[in-house]
């Protein structure tokens, strides 16, 4: 009697514990908090990529002042030398701050950059940005655009001057840097936004979280090929964010016009080397490859299929998978799963 | 006892250091350089020159036996429309005063600072220095701009040259035919350098040449393939743009 009424206890209590895993609310995105609220269950076996922790260097810490004003900056497009180009004109929210269906971007004066705009997804976590991975952090990325010659073309003198004419600006940056606007703060406030740029919302991140139902059924099956070694894509795509951050060989071409890594390092073997992307939101980010020219993710995911082109400098992983038109199918619908329909429109992180 | 308090007395002028600067005039070809003035190429290309910055480090006066005293110190060297190319002081530093068959220095900053973390570094290193590559990452050694007066109408150009791979040994020194003499006396003195910076524009091997009606060749930069070729023959030209004033 006494086993038998301890063991219906337990079966409620398991029951309960059940319900309270399905119906417990499931966390918001980071959206624009830098540090992300500790854990609500640190015992559940839930996966919540949007509890890490982002990386913050110490001679930048986050502060709201500081990324509210390197938000008003990056949609400001005073910040070019034609007055026309913001940092958002290349990565707009909508396109998961990528550029929108464009190979290469426009920058000042009508000029042609010669990469694709890469999305600003969860940026915080890359060790290296740049397509060859060549810049260590946000606040040295930042320079690269800003002073580009076919981008936003300033010089720093230039840009403090601007930026210290404009009397909302002179004063913000007082209160954040305790000086008048530079190159350097102007790049440092601008890496405090982008690191608030968190998407963690996708039927992906809800099915890890525990709702069965989030990911289709092609989708599940995509995820199964994925993360096989016949589909051998998480080699690269690794982590909560898809990304190895590793320059490699695509065999995207036999010879390539932008030589990537080699481009810095004056290196053979670096010839047609550029980072793994990530692949979150990475349905809003076609055309795909560094200089956009793959168009949709499906030939993407066909080129990878195919093993590319002859390349001495190809990645060993590069091989043709024999994946049927249907795995690829369901390759495509898993990558879509990766889609945080709600980063885009999240109004922390649109023009204030 | 006379004999050692001379030698003594000579030593010690020996050992002071004196205060010494490094100038700099502009040239092309042999004339001064003029900001704003139309300029030819050898091949008949026109250009003016706007801008032209370049780091110099790690300078060193060559004693006559070979050895060398260095000085410490980078600077980033300055140029641009309204201001002075003649006779321009660049760095001071201090040597102990003598004879001297020659000086040595490279344009670049050295390895050792090239890739350091630009976000911490003071001026003139630095993101705010105007020669921070942050795509390399690492600086710009030298950094000459300009415009190019096609029958299209003007076009800017830029030559922007970095990477460890192109640092620029300058080797301005004598020993053998005592050409060179640098005299520093003990109250000090200047050591002018010039620097023609239409060397940057004499063909390289097989004729390669800045061709700036090529819209790729106007902006010459790091090492991609359509401008490894004629970043290397600048690079080539540059050893030989010094040369002493006096």
């Amino acid at each position: 009697m006494q086993g038998w009424r301890v063991g219906w206890l337990g079966l409620l209590l398991l029951g309960a514990g059940l319900l309270a895993f399905y119906f417990w609310p499931r966390p918001k995105p980071a959206a624009a908090q830098a540090e992300p609220a500790p854990a609500a269950h640190p015992t559940s076996p839930r996966i919540l990529f949007a509890e890490r922790t982002v990386p913050v260097p110490d001679d930048n810490p986050q502060t709201p002042a500081k990324v509210e004003l390197g938000q008003r900056l990056f949609y400001d497009p005073r910040l070019s030398k034609d007055g026309k180009v913001a940092c958002a004109s290349c990565h707009k929210p909508e396109f998961a701050f990528s550029d929108g269906g464009k190979p290469v971007s426009t920058g000042i004066f009508g000029r042609q950059g010669s990469r694709n705009a890469p999305s600003l997804t969860n940026v915080a976590f890359r060790r290296h940005l740049f397509w060859e991975g060549r810049s260590p952090r946000l606040e040295l990325q930042a320079v690269g655009p800003l002073t580009a010659h076919d981008e936003m073309g300033m010089e720093p003198e230039e840009l403090a001057q601007r930026l210290g004419a404009i009397p909302e600006y002179a004063k913000a940056f007082q209160e954040v840097f305790g000086e008048p606007p530079t190159l350097k703060t102007t790049a440092y406030a601008i890496a405090a936004f982008e690191r608030t740029l968190l998407s963690y919302n996708s039927p992906f991140d809800r099915y890890q979280a525990g709702d069965d139902k989030a990911m289709s059924e092609a989708a599940l099956r995509g995820m199964e090929i994925f993360f096989s070694e016949k589909g051998d894509c998480f080699h690269c795509h690794v982590g909560p964010e898809f990304t190895d951050d590793e320059p490699r060989n695509t065999a995207l071409y036999t010879v390539y016009k932008d030589i990537g890594l080699a481009r810095a390092t004056g290196r053979d073997e670096d010839v047609g080397k550029f980072k793994t992307p990530t692949l979150r939101n990475v349905a809003l980010t076609a055309p795909y490859m560094h200089d956009g020219s793959i168009q949709t993710l499906r030939e993407a995911v066909q080129h990878y299929n195919q093993g590319g082109q002859p390349n001495l400098n190809a990645d060993a992983l590069i091989r043709p998978l024999g994946l049927t038109e249907a795995e690829v199918d369901d390759l495509v619908a898993f990558l879509r799963s990766l889609t945080d329909e709600s980063f885009g429109t999240n109004p922390a992180f649109l023009p204030p | 006892m006379k004999a050692w308090l001379f030698l003594l007395t000579l030593g010690l002028a020996g050992a002071l250091a004196a205060p010494v600067e490094l100038k700099i005039n502009l040239r092309v070809g042999d004339q001064p350089l003029q900001f704003g003035q139309t300029y030819q190429t050898p091949q008949g290309q026109r250009y003016q020159i706007e801008l032209l910055r370049f780091y110099i480090s790690e300078v060193a006066l060559v004693r006559p036996d070979g050895r060398e005293v260095r000085a410490d110190g980078l600077v980033l060297a300055e140029f641009k429309r309204e201001a002075p190319t003649q006779g321009v002081s660049v760095i001071k530093m201090d040597v102990p005063a003598g004879q001297y068959r020659g000086i040595r220095f490279n344009v670049g900053v050295p390895r050792e600072l090239n890739h350091l973390d630009a976000g911490t570094q003071q001026m003139p290193l630095g993101v705010n220095s105007g020669m921070y590559w942050a795509w390399n990452p690492g600086y710009i050694f030298y950094r000459l701009e300009g415009v190019a007066l096609l029958p299209e109408g003007k076009q800017k150009w830029i030559i922007h040259m970095g990477t460890d791979a192109f640092r620029i040994p300058v080797r301005l020194q004598d020993l053998q035919t005592r050409r060179v003499q640098i005299n520093i006396p003990p109250a000090g003195g200047s050591i002018t350098l010039n620097l023609d910076v239409a060397r940057a524009f004499q063909p390289g091997p097989g004729g390669a040449f800045v061709d700036w009606r090529k819209q790729s060749l106007r902006q010459l930069h790091g090492l991609s393939p359509e401008t490894s070729l004629l970043m290397s023959v600048v690079y080539f030209n540059m050893q030989t743009a010094f040369s002493l004033a006096n």
